[in-house]
């Protein structure tokens, strides 16, 4: 069956279409610029057939009606008729603590989405342009939708709740929420797949290190505990945001250079991180490349972004009460392969042996880089969020349709 | 011929025509530039409209100059002032508005006298080179849009859009509907506030709309109780700021938005309704006769260096 993947943003469409359970990708592209001048759809077929097309795209119901064209047209098509398609499967980026899992996309589910958009004001709204698109497009066709925040539903108060009066989670939710769900569940599942580990007997720590990044703790396939909090602010150092940092501080600055609530949040968000830091650029090989030529700050950066992850490995394993196995993803964890090997030095006595030569090799696949005797195992696993869409909608599906023929 | 996105079609629905990506600003002064900014800023094309090539110039360095400032208060980051930049085009030549979706006039109101036949020409030229389903707007404050409309041939296409000062920081605009203005044209305007971010106050024609009305009276009453020896300029602000949660207070207001532009509201509001609550204060009359036309000047109810009130020029009478 063929299951067509959407990642809606602001004015853009990422799309996918996979044929299940195969998992093969037909064909996948970009539909870009909607509602702005210069819009187009980049599509390529899965035989490296490619094209752009530009043209006026006013809205997503638009964009979405033109990429399922091309996707049955004669030319770059890759099926006959839009009946091919027997389900949908959108990205969502927060489903609040309304769902820990997949769901099957119904009125009632929408309303919720609707209720979180106060959480996710950037990402929600053009996700639910996707949903309702495709409620007018493709009616009866199934939709899924797979929440980033869904597998951190799993934490426990303990490690979602924050230390300030009870009556603001209560009132607003202020809350611990987590991104990046999909890719930690992809990947810790694909690790266990790789190694032949039952993920359900295992200590986990996933390390999801991109231009956004986050890390998490997951125990017998569970999220424990993950570092982005109530907003993907919080955590590790990133490209551009702080990650942790003292909330009196940010008073503190507030108060003296005159920032409104929007500024401050501009400054968080946009100046910090490895670009405010360094002064260099939010880019990892351009910071790396000032390090090497002797940018004090570029290297100090580096020295902070490393230790803020082995911070976070080290209380992640005091939280599991041990660790079994280490999982990088994500374009530094994948492919910054000094970063990755300076995070794990000095962690021996965990019970971690670092095959240094492979670390320092291995970019953007799925490898062991840990030595044999290692007591914990480090592997590599580049990230499918698209991938992990499909199988969840076409578990979804497969389940309805057993559902039915009771 | 090469093939576009038109080809490849489901033909589920029509596609809805009006898409907004490009705005006309005429007359780009501090109003001018804040409107400009707040639309680049969320990612359209602005072409403004001001008199010559110089004046281009000028303005370009002063949306520069108010960006880097926004950029040291760590509201924007470079690349994001690039872009805002790239995204805005000056020109002193009607014909370049004519790709135009919706052109906002905001020529400046601070000449006493009515700007009105000014206006209207205004509106009269951009009408002669938009395409027929364009808005045509005016940034009005106690000028009525029918008024304006009357100049095109086709009135229902004006709509009144009034952007609250100071822009980046306020999220509505009031939207006036003239007696001929369209349903259409008033749909693309919310369409249009919604992509700039801003929520609109839906109005029905009334000259100085909700906030100038209540601000030019706010402003007039404080200036009674300035001259009645109540309380300081600074007093007023100050117990005004802190009772009611203001931005700003009566003269801080008054200063910032220009003490001639007052002046010339309370003038249009008070031959408008002829209510008495509209006569300009004396002081504001006597501050406007000796340039203390406030934050602009440099002087107004309050001195200012670098942009900053260091102290009150108006002093309360005090019985010893």
């Amino acid at each position: 069956m063929k299951i067509i993947v959407l990642n809606c943003g602001s004015s853009s469409i990422k799309y996918q279409l996979f044929e299940m359970p195969s998992r093969n990708v037909l064909a996948k592209g970009l539909v870009d610029k909607i509602g702005l001048k210069g819009a187009s759809i980049k599509h390529k077929r899965s035989d490296g057939i490619e094209v752009k097309l530009e043209g006026e795209i006013i809205d997503h119901q638009g964009g979405i009606e033109h990429l399922l064209a091309i996707l049955i047209s004669e030319k770059y098509g890759s099926i006959k008729t839009i009946d091919e398609i027997e389900a949908v499967g959108h990205r969502v980026v927060h489903a609040g603590e309304k769902y820990s899992g997949s769901v099957f996309i119904t009125d009632e589910v929408i309303e919720a989405l609707e209720e979180c958009i106060d959480l996710a004001p950037l990402h929600n709204p053009p996700n639910l342009k996707g949903i309702y698109a495709m409620k007018e497009l493709l009616p009866e066709v199934l939709q899924v939708g797979v929440f980033d925040t869904a597998f951190h539903q799993t934490m426990p108060p303990k490690s979602f709740l924050y230390g300030i009066p009870y009556a603001l989670y209560e009132k607003y939710k202020i809350r611990r929420y987590g991104f990046h769900g999909t890719s930690h569940k992809y990947v810790s599942q694909r690790a266990c797949d790789i190694l032949g580990l039952d993920i359900k007997q295992q200590k986990i720590i996933t390390c999801h290190l991109g231009n956004g990044a986050s890390m998490a703790a997951i125990m017998d396939g569970k999220s424990l505990d993950t570092s982005m909090g109530m907003t993907p602010t919080e955590g590790l150092i990133m490209g551009t945001r702080c990650g942790d940092l003292d909330v009196g501080a940010l008073l503190y600055i507030a108060d003296k250079e005159e920032t409104s609530i929007p500024y401050t949040n501009t400054l968080v968000n946009k100046f910090s991180g490895m670009v405010g830091i360094s002064g260099v650029s939010s880019d990892m090989r351009d910071i790396e490349t000032a390090a090497n030529e002797g940018n004090e700050r570029a290297k100090i950066s580096l020295e902070m972004y490393q230790y803020r992850v082995k911070k976070y490995i080290g209380s992640y394993a005091a939280a599991m009460g041990g660790v079994d196995l280490i999982v990088f993803t994500g374009g530094i964890g994948e492919n910054d392969t000094n970063t990755r090997t300076k995070i794990l030095e000095g962690l021996e006595f965990f019970g971690i042996s670092i095959d240094k030569e492979k670390s320092m090799k291995s970019r953007g696949k799925e490898e062991l880089i840990s030595l044999p005797e290692s007591k914990v195992k480090v592997i590599v696993v580049p990230t499918d969020e698209e991938l992990m869409i499909a199988a969840d909608t076409y578990e979804i599906h497969e389940k309805i349709l057993e559902e039915s023929n009771f | 011929m090469s093939e576009t996105l038109a080809d490849f079609t489901l033909g589920k629905r029509k596609q809805p025509k009006g898409i907004i990506q490009k705005i006309g600003v005429i007359g780009c002064g501090a109003v001018g530039q804040e409107i400009t900014m707040a639309i680049s800023g969320n990612g359209l094309d602005v072409v403004f409209l001001d008199t010559d090539e110089n004046r281009i110039k000028e303005i370009f360095e002063q949306i520069g100059s108010q960006l880097d400032d926004v950029i040291n208060h760590w509201g924007l980051t470079t690349s994001e002032k690039r872009a805002i930049l790239s995204r805005i085009k000056g020109t002193s030549n009607y014909e370049d508005l004519a790709d135009c979706d919706i052109v906002i006039e905001s020529i400046s109101s601070r000449k006493r006298g009515t700007s009105i036949e000014i206006r209207k020409e205004i509106f009269r030229k951009v009408e002669q080179v938009v395409r027929p389903d364009a808005i045509i707007s005016s940034n009005i404050t106690t000028l009525m849009i029918s008024d304006l409309a009357a100049a095109l041939k086709h009135p229902e296409r004006a709509i009144g859009m009034h952007f609250i000062l100071p822009i980046h920081k306020t999220h509505i605009i009031e939207v006036v509907r003239g007696i001929a203005s369209s349903e259409e044209a008033f749909e693309q305007v919310v369409k249009f506030a919604g992509m700039i971010d801003k929520k609109i106050i839906r109005l029905n024609e009334s000259p100085g709309n909700i906030v100038t009305r209540m601000i030019v009276t706010t402003i007039n009453e404080a200036c009674e109780i300035l001259m009645e020896g109540v309380a300081s300029v600074n007093d007023i602000d100050f117990a005004m700021r802190e009772s009611s949660g203001h931005l700003f207070g009566p003269f801080e207001m008054a200063d910032r938005i220009g003490l001639d532009k007052i002046l010339k509201y309370m003038d249009n509001l008070y031959q408008e309704f002829g209510d008495k609550k509209y006569k300009p204060s004396p002081i504001i009359k006597r501050l406007v006769r000796a340039n203390y036309l406030g934050k602009l000047t440099g002087r107004g109810f309050y001195n200012y260096q670098s942009g900053k009130a260091v102290d009150q020029t108006v002093t309360c009478a005090v019985i010893k």
